[in-house]
């Protein structure tokens, strides 16, 4: 694991609050995203703090 | 390992036990109070009937920014005084006596507010039991005297605790005539020097003009003057909920994170601005009021811009106190120090968490304060969204991560569930960020704040999302808060009966990385901060307050007491028969 | 007093940026004429209300081209009047007290918000460029049923608004060999002359009579109808004027006198 357990769920609650309050600042763009959208982008955002986390590529290829 | 807290003075340590147990007491019923206004007003679970709505929303109030953060507060302050002087108060009775008259205090006005439940109320001291006046009790609208008697008994018993502390301080100088005043001690005396500053406004529109009134001894009041003397105690109040978050962010963090505090001498500078400015900027509450003129509100804006200040100042403090811990521990880079920072360690997340959440709190409260801006905004949802971010979080969590810290040291039990600590400041964390964005968005929309039914015949204008969405988004954020809440007190609680253990906390507060020796003295003589402290306070409001009393008189034009009861309304609404209305207006086809 | 150099920069970008908001915002209020609710009206007590000649009758009034007075009255848990109605193109001075307890009054989703404080009076003036409809809610908790409080402001298109009144004087009833005589009043609020169309029905006749109110003024109308006409027997009368319609009856002959009983 590339990351302890503590900072990994850290990770995902910032990431949770990034697509709370991105949705909010899209909009100001003319960006909308709808309530599925959002949930679809912090899903797949988490998956890949997982891939990141627990795949064997990335921790070799970075130390 | 150094001596326990609860080893070396166990007698404090059994009086910080009680106020704390006072305030997490307070803490679960203003939480259940909290997720039961979530669901009511967003229409998902209704429980209660809309008019006792306002029951349970004074009880969050009361509860939650009264009860449990100055609770607190005391117990903080306390161990805070006497680990810093490293003795006990002068004499334990009037510890205890500020205990009770506060406890009492609170028990009294709990029971006026909790009487609203009832259907039918018994009668006391003349008028139907009930408080149903929310936090800010503006008048004409009354409660019983009991929950003003309550408040009074509450706020002098947080006088006389700063009279402990003033003491203790003033017997420890008798024997250390050179030193300087140690940091916590210096934090603990300069806010209750605000503290003393601010509550005499509400103390003299309680003892004055509400409690007379509504015992009727007198018939009527000004309403503008109550409030106003409200706000001049209601804004540094909030720093005295914030205050001894911020002691524990510039002592206890800066350890947690692996080192010490960055700068001694700046942190005695943000507590004194404290002392100088909490007070002369009340009226940007009211920016909306008529009869006060806009010279004056244009005096506090300027006064509550400075207050950023302080706050600037501590979070780069802070920070830079963080970073310096990370670098002991062997982080580096520009931004990967933040990585070898301790986040497994609940006490030390949750504060952090805090931190960044009372950051973005900062930045509503500039909008809040630019007083053009505020007329968009003023008690629109935006506003409990705001307070959520500052009090509900900056502080609260802080208090909550303190705790994890403190308990141990003041039980001598180690910390039950540390990993499920972690999990539960994080869950605040998101909860607070879901509720609060949809609180900010509902209230640019003009979704009132206070309001059982923010459901209207008309529909709001929304820009982004849908009005579902945005209640959705509250009602989850309310509903994670009520769970972070409850797996907290759960922790809290295991752990004072977890008795065979041995904590595992290292109790002791490293000194500054610039000591005080590199301040000048004066920072240590309060009375030159009160002098100019109250010079500041005379000038921004002697004369909105002789205007105010100069307009409508000290007690008023003739205003008599509003009961809040369900009867009134009929009697209102028989007087406005459409004889009243001028029908010339046409309705034209379009 | 030592202070870091990083820490210094960082207190004179504070600096900077506390003055920066303090000027914007004196931009906002001088530059823009962002006005803010203040002490310019003299206080009134809510007894007073009703001798006041604002508040006695809340309405709104047009007071100049284009400028018109809206004086409301807030109290548990109702505006008045409501809904206010205002032409587009204007720009309306909102007066606003309080009967009893603290209000606010707020037109949903605009900076139009102030508190309303019993026994002072609140002041704004608003300017509406667009016909459309808002909410005006009270957001400051008022009692047990503030979550009702709520009126309407409605901004009409500037053609189609009119502040015309009519009131109707017409006899109960009449003896048969006596006339029927309907006296209509139309009040113009508006400043500029009004050119309407007076319609009358009563029984089976219509009338109708092109009337012009000058403006702020009032002009009368007398319809007569011969009662033998009409015939013994009750008899329905509407008079209209714009959308503004009274309707009554009356009846000719005295059996079955209704009116005199008791």
């Amino acid at each position: 694991m590339r990351t302890s357990p503590a900072k990994l769920l850290i990770l995902i609650a910032i990431l949770l609050v990034i697509v709370v309050e991105l949705r909010t600042v899209l909009a100001f763009f003319d960006v909308e995203l709808t309530v599925l959208q959002g949930i679809a982008v912090g899903i797949v955002g988490i998956a890949l703090l997982l891939v990141w986390a627990f795949s064997p590529l990335f921790s070799e290829s970075d130390q | 390992m150094t001596d326990l807290f609860v080893d070396s003075y166990p007698k404090q340590a059994r009086v910080v036990r009680s106020a704390f147990l006072t305030a997490y007491i307070a803490l679960g019923i203003g939480a259940l109070f909290g997720v039961l206004q979530a669901l009511h007003r967003t229409d998902i679970l209704r429980l209660v009937e809309s008019p006792t709505y306002y029951t349970i929303l004074t009880g969050h109030g009361v509860f939650l920014v009264i009860t449990f953060t100055i609770f607190f507060l005391v117990g903080l302050y306390q161990w805070a005084v006497t680990d810093s002087l490293g003795r006990g108060p002068v004499d334990m009775r009037l510890t205890w006596a500020w205990y009770g008259l506060m406890s009492s205090g609170t028990l009294l006005a709990a029971i006026a507010i909790l009487a609203g439940f009832l259907d039918d109320p018994p009668t006391v001291l003349g008028s139907e039991l009930s408080a149903d006046v929310l936090f800010t009790f503006y008048a004409p609208l009354q409660a019983n005297p009991i929950f003003y008697v309550g408040l009074v008994l509450f706020v002098v018993g947080t006088w006389l605790a700063g009279a402990d502390w003033f003491r203790t301080w003033w017997s420890w100088k008798q024997e250390n005539p050179d030193a300087r005043i140690p940091l916590p001690t210096f934090m603990v005396l300069t806010t209750m020097i605000m503290w003393y500053i601010s509550s005499i406004g509400v103390a003299v529109s309680i003892l004055a003009f509400i409690l007379p009134w509504s015992l009727g001894l007198t018939g009527s009041l000004n309403p503008t003057l109550t409030r106003t003397l409200f706000w001049y105690f209601g804004h540094p109040v909030v720093y005295f909920w914030l205050l001894p978050a911020y002691l524990l962010w510039y002592t206890v963090l800066p350890k947690l994170s692996g080192g010490r505090l960055f700068s001694d001498p700046l942190a005695r500078v943000v507590f004194i601005l404290f002392i100088l400015l909490s007070t002369p900027v009340g009226i940007h509450h009211q920016y909306l009021d008529p009869g006060i003129s806009d010279g004056f509100k244009f005096i506090v804006m300027t006064n509550t811009m400075f207050l950023l200040l302080p706050s600037f100042l501590t979070a780069f403090t802070v920070v830079a106190s963080m970073e310096h811990g990370a670098r002991q521990r062997g982080g580096d880079g520009y931004f990967n120090w933040l990585q070898a920072l301790p986040w497994r360690d609940p006490a030390f997340t949750g504060m952090s968490l805090a931190g960044v959440v009372f950051a973005f709190g900062g930045f509503t409260g500039i909008v809040n304060a630019g007083m053009n801006i505020n007329y968009l905004v003023h008690n629109s949802l935006w506003v409990p969204g705001h307070i959520h971010t500052q009090v509900g979080t900056a502080v609260a969590l802080t208090f909550m991560a303190g705790s994890y810290w403190l308990v141990p040291q003041l039980t001598g039990n180690r910390l039950v569930g540390r990993d499920v600590a972690l999990v539960q400041v994080v869950l605040w964390f998101v909860g607070i960020v879901f509720m609060t964005n949809s609180m900010y968005r509902g209230g640019l929309i003009g979704i009132p704040r206070r309001s059982a039914e923010p459901q209207y015949d008309f529909d709001y204008e929304i820009a982004v999302g849908s009005i579902p969405e945005i209640r959705a988004q509250l009602a989850i954020g309310g509903v994670l808060l009520f769970v972070s809440a409850m797996l907290f007190l759960v922790l809290i609680l295991l752990t004072a009966f977890n008795d065979d253990s041995e904590p595992i906390v290292d109790g002791t507060i490293p000194p500054a990385l610039s000591g005080p020796e590199d301040s000048p003295r004066v920072l240590d003589d309060l009375r030159v901060w009160i002098a100019i402290a109250l010079v500041l306070v005379a000038i921004a409001y002697a004369f909105p307050l002789a205007n105010i009393v100069s307009r409508g008189g000290l007690f008023g034009p003739d205003i008599g007491p509003f009961p809040v009861v369900v009867e009134t309304v009929a009697s209102v609404l028989s007087t406005t028969d459409t004889g009243m209305y001028l029908e010339a207006l046409v309705e034209t086809e379009s | 007093m030592r202070i870091h150099q990083y820490e210094r920069l960082w207190l004179i970008g504070a600096m900077v940026l506390i003055v920066g908001f303090i000027v914007t915002i004196t931009y906002g209020a001088v530059g823009l004429g962002i006005t803010m609710v203040d002490d310019q009206e003299a206080t009134l007590p809510p007894d007073d209300i009703d001798d006041d000649e604002r508040f006695a009758d809340p309405r709104v009034e047009q007071v100049g081209e284009d400028e018109y007075e809206a004086y409301v009255v807030a109290m548990t848990f109702i505006y008045q009047p409501d809904p206010i109605e205002v032409p587009a193109n204007s720009e309306v001075t909102f007066y606003v007290t309080s009967r009893d307890v603290i209000h606010s009054f707020t037109v949903v989703g605009t900076n139009t918000n102030t508190m309303v404080i019993p026994g002072e009076v609140s002041v704004m003036t608003v300017e509406f460029d667009e016909p459309g409809e808002y909410g005006v809610v009270c957001n400051e908790y008022c009692g047990s049923g503030h979550h009702d409080m709520e009126g309407e402001l409605i901004v009409h298109p500037e053609d189609e608004f009119t502040l015309t009144e009519l009131a109707v004087d017409a006899p109960e009833s009449v003896a048969p060999g006596d006339d029927v005589e309907l006296e209509a009043t139309i009040d113009n609020g508006l400043l500029e002359d009004l050119d309407v169309t007076l319609e009358a029905e009563i029984g089976d006749e219509t009338f109708e009579e092109d009337v012009t109110v000058a403006g702020d003024g009032s002009e009368t109308v007398t319809i007569t109808v011969d009662g033998e006409e009409l015939g013994e027997g009750d008899h329905d009368w509407t008079i209209s004027v714009d959308d503004e319609t009274e309707s009554g009856s009356v009846t000719v002959g005295d059996e079955e006198d209704g009116g005199d009983d008791s």
